[in-house]
């Protein structure tokens, strides 16, 4: 299983991790237990400034759903919603792996960079 | 993948009605959201070549129009004439029945009304799809859906007492009626559980703003003042909001708490016996949807039928408007239904011009065209820029249709609001177009753009065969096709509207079959003036005498109602030897009654006085009643049984069919009745004269004063009756004039058009034809022979299309046949003859042409 495992994260190392895919792992790190559409959406527009379709929202949870770095489960159904569940998510571990493969391959690119000194090249 | 999106959709719909539901976003919010996940072009970039594709083609239309300004003007316009017709009827339906009310928080507020069905005794009290006082209590006790669920008797009427008596309307209400509303006071206070405690408890009152302001001059003084209303004193307890006149059409100007019903109404205990009388109306809990509501109020109505044996109740639930009794909206949906129909005939005829129109155009475009297909451009392409200009023209037409709809039907309907007959109460109309109206108005643009844009497009972009071939296409038959559409709609149109005009007239002009010259009406409301049915019948007696002594007057009769009055009283009675009982239109009426309105007793005998004094369970049946109820039998002695089943009636009379309860019907299922002491408190008098009206009404007020000087009455002509039948017809009858003469104009541009434009495409053959020796006379008459085929046609399918709507009109035709020969012949005749003169102009410029000219013409 171990062998298994590795291999198929090797496979997906090649796959690195769009911006916005991070931006979504990393609100789900910070609400953990309670991250579901509503309060995904509403912590990334605050710290971000951006404004998200809850569609664009939702195709990325899936997409990384589907690539094994979150899973999901149903709660409960809620008047609120119109009878309708929330879906939870919460981080795997190889959605882990992938953040900190993102994070030491930023970091190596950041380094010694100093943006007021950057010139541009004509 | 289809199961993927689907779950997903589920997802976000819950996240957007978390967030709708919880008061964090907006309606317009949630729609862009939804948008955003349909349609890429909300959140399109404005870059890509798909986007680049879209803008240019966009450009080349409007330069397109730009260089041919007089069809786009034409276009436009007729778009605008067809578009702008439909969104102002829109506008008017929205604001009647689709709109929530003008409260805060009006989409939880959901109606409630009911359908009782099986042998149930009850009285009625506005409609039988009302509440008794107990099923209300039920409802708002037992349900699991409402943060608050009120009741209301809509059209209360009380006389305001003081130096000038007025007649007000206003409802009775349920305590927390106005908190359910979430409507708070401009000023003081509204009811309180004290104020509800016990019938007669409190005369507490709130009136309007529009009433404080005219009547009280805006003196916030009034809160804890006293008024007198049907001679009972009420404190007023607060003004209500300006704008606010309650959930009805009708405005409201007084609400009381309904346990001053006694009070206000005596002559019955609505609040406290089994009456239907009130509506309900519930503030549903947030995240509670209507399916939910509806569920949790069957569960209550299951067990209220329990008790009951043999009934079922079958509940009415949904979002309240301003039109919300069953009656009121089954009405609404028909003459709303008759207006978009014909609307959308107009916009029909619209269409098919504007078709024409591009099909003309597209003849001029075909080398253009040519052109662009042999550098490849492709047909689709071809299509999608053909019918991005339909669309500009569209859009064009229907924003300028708009905008000049909305604020003309804004001032139609308060024509029609200010020229009410006399009595009418005040309505109120909120006719400003909102989010349903500028959707509707959107899809009907776009509609439009497609049925008018998609045809010639199609056949524009075909490519282009030989020349030989090319001159007989199916270019001419689609183009005579629309003509013919266009005829036939209009022919429906007008036919309506033939109808409904003779109709008016017969309003106008008819013999209603009894005298309503030199008569006066004297009405006033005894019961709700604290009169008991002894004080009433005194006091009429008294009024006889004095009326009778008057300078002037012939003749005096009592009667519930009078002559094609608006009260409408029935009942139902059940003939000996039968089972069903039949429903019946009633009136209570003195002896005198038929001799003031010159109606004839036929047979039998009149009513005596002493029957008339205590009501003895005699009738008096109209000749259609009683051919009805025993055909071909003598209905002299026969018996009536009442509703009750605890009187027995019998036929003592039988008078003359007349138009008594409806303009041009005189044979509705009427019968007259003896009235007693106990309708003495409703009972109204019918005074005939030679003294000349304005005299006569002196006295007669003078009469009442010297009786009662407080008693607010009114005295009119009898003739004043007919003015709310002829306002209805005058109404009905200039709406659809308008929408017949509006199709009449588009549908003769029409054929003008493609005349004209046939004759330009035939002038080489018209001036071969006169080369070779054709008089003009010839060459006018073919042509004027091959224009009126697809008119006669048109004619023809459009005559089989009247006949069914002049089925459906029949109930206000006021007596005029459903195929009246005058409309059904008069109407063909005029559209054809504005066919002819409309071919006829174009026909007679092209015998002038010169053959010379004519033989080199390109």
């Amino acid at each position: 299983m171990a062998i298994l495992e590795l291999l198929y994260y090797a496979e997906h190392m090649r796959e690195h991790l769009g911006e916005f895919e991070q931006i979504v792992l990393l609100a789900l790190l910070r609400l953990g237990e309670n991250a579901y559409g509503v309060p995904v959406r509403r912590e990334i527009e605050q710290r971000t400034g951006r404004s998200l379709t809850v569609g664009a929202l939702y195709r990325t949870l899936d997409r990384l759903e589907e690539k094994g770095y979150v899973s999901s489960r149903l709660g409960d159904p809620v008047r609120e919603r119109g009878g309708r569940a929330k879906r939870y998510f919460r981080v795997e571990a190889l959605g882990l792996r992938s953040l900190r493969q993102t994070q030491r391959e930023l970091a190596a690119m950041w380094e010694g960079i100093d943006l007021k000194k950057a010139h541009h090249v004509l | 993948m289809s199961c993927k999106w689907g779950r997903i959709a589920e997802y976000a719909l819950g996240d957007l009605l978390e967030e709708y539901s919880t008061g964090r976003r907006s309606r317009l919010w949630v729609c862009r959201q939804v948008l955003s996940a349909i349609l890429p072009v909300v959140n399109f970039k404005l870059e890509g070549p798909m986007f680049s594709a879209f803008w240019n083609d966009i450009r080349y239309a409007a330069r397109a129009l730009a260089k041919n300004p007089g069809f786009a003007v034409v276009a436009i316009l007729a778009l605008a004439l067809g578009i702008g017709v439909n969104a102002g009827i829109f506008t008017v339906l929205n604001g009647a029945v689709l709109k929530e009310l003008p409260t805060p928080g009006a989409n939880q507020l959901v109606s409630i009304y009911q359908e009782l069905r099986g042998k149930i005794e009850r009285h009625v009290l506005g409609s039988d799809s009302m509440f008794s006082t107990a099923e209300y209590e039920d409802y708002r006790d037992h349900n699991h859906v409402f943060t608050g669920l009120a009741a209301y008797a809509p059209f209360v009427q009380a006389t305001l007492g003081g130096e000038r008596p007025q007649e007000l309307w206003g409802q009775l209400t349920s305590c927390n009626y106005f908190d359910v509303l979430n409507e708070p006071p401009a000023l003081g206070r509204v009811f309180t559980a004290s104020d509800c405690a016990a019938p007669g408890a409190s005369g507490v009152v709130v009136i309007s703003d529009a009433l404080w302001r005219s009547r009280f001059g805006g003196d916030a003084n009034i809160v804890g003042g006293k008024v007198i209303l049907n001679r009972h004193l009420f404190t007023v307890a607060g003004v209500a909001q300006p704008g606010f006149t309650g959930t009805e059409v009708m405005a409201a100007q007084f609400w009381a708490p309904f346990s001053m019903q006694g009070a206000l109404s005596p002559a019955f205990d609505f609040y406290g016996g089994n009456w239907s009388w009130l509506t309900l109306i519930g503030r549903s809990k947030p995240g509670v949807s209507l399916e939910l509501v509806r569920a949790d109020l069957a569960v209550i109505a299951a067990r209220i039928d329990a008790s009951q044996p043999n009934r079922s109740t079958r509940l009415d639930v949904f979002r309240a408007t301003l039109l919300g009794m069953p009656e009121e909206r089954q009405a609404t949906s028909i003459v709303g239904g008759l207006c978009v129909a014909g609307a959308a005939m107009v916009l029909l005829i619209a269409c098919a011009n504007v078709a024409n129109l591009l099909l003309a155009r597209a003849a001029g475009r075909q080398h253009e065209i040519a052109i662009r297909l042999s550098v490849g451009a492709t047909r689709w392409r071809l299509i999608r820029q053909l019918l991005t200009e339909s669309m500009l023209i569209a859009l064009a037409g229907g924003g300028l249709g708009c905008l000049l709809a909305f604020p003309a039907f804004s001032a139609i309907v308060r024509v029609i609001e200010e020229h009410l007959p006399h009595g009418s109460p005040i309505l109120t109309f909120n006719v400003a177009p909102d989010w349903r109206v500028l959707v509707y108005a959107l899809i009907l643009t776009f509609a439009t753009g497609i049925v008018f844009g998609l045809a010639p497009a199609l056949r524009a972009s075909r490519p282009i065969v030989s020349g030989a071939l090319a001159r007989r296409t199916g270019g001419s038959l689609l183009r005579q096709a629309l003509v013919g559409v266009q005829v036939a709609v209009c022919m429906v149109l007008l036919v309506a509207a033939g109808l409904l005009l003779h109709g008016l007239w017969v309003a106008q002009t008819v013999d209603p079959g009894f005298s309503m010259k030199n008569i006066a009406t004297v009405s006033f409301g005894l019961e709700g003036q604290g009169y008991t049915t002894e004080r009433a019948a005194a006091f009429q007696r008294q009024l006889r005498q004095r009326l009778e002594a008057a300078p002037g007057v012939e003749i005096v009769s009592e009667s519930r109602s009078t002559p094609l009055g608006d009260e409408y009283n029935g009942t139902q009675f059940t003939i000996q030897g039968e089972a069903e009982p039949r429903n019946v239109q009633i009136n209570w009426v003195s002896p005198e009654y038929f001799s003031v309105i010159g109606l004839p007793i036929l047979r039998g005998r009149n009513f005596t006085k002493t029957e008339a004094e205590t009501g003895a369970p005699v009738a008096i049946l109209t000749e259609s009643t009683a051919r009805h109820f025993w055909p071909a039998q003598d209905p002299l002695g026969k018996t009536l049984r009442d509703s009750d089943g605890k009187r027995e009636l019998e036929v003592v009379g039988v008078a003359k069919d007349a138009q008594v309860a409806k303009i041009g019907y005189s044979d509705t299922i009427y019968v007259y009745l003896a009235p007693g002491p106990k309708q003495q408190t409703r009972m109204q008098w019918m005074v005939r004269y030679t003294a000349g009206f304005g005299p006569t009404a002196t006295a007669i007020r003078g009469a009442v004063a010297s009786l009662d000087p407080d008693l607010l009455v009114d005295v009119q002509p009898l003739e004043a009756n007919l003015d709310l039948w002829r306002s209805i017809s005058r109404i009905v009858a200039s709406l659809a004039g308008s929408l017949g003469a509006l199709a009449l104009l588009l549908a003769s541009i029409g054929i003008y058009g493609v005349v004209a434009f046939a004759v330009s495409r035939r002038v080489r053959e018209i001036g071969i034809r006169m080369a070779l020796g054709a008089d003009g006379g010839d060459v006018r008459n073919l042509i004027l022979r091959q224009a009126m085929v697809p008119v006669v046609l048109g004619g023809l399918i459009g005559i089989g299309g009247c006949a069914a709507v002049s089925q459906l009109l029949s109930s206000m035709l006021f007596g005029v046949s459903t195929y009246d020969p005058m409309t059904f012949i008069g109407v063909p005749l005029t559209l054809l003859g504005v066919a002819l003169f409309a071919s006829y102009v174009p026909a007679r410029r092209a015998v002038r042409i010169d053959p010379m000219v004519a033989l080199r013409y390109e």
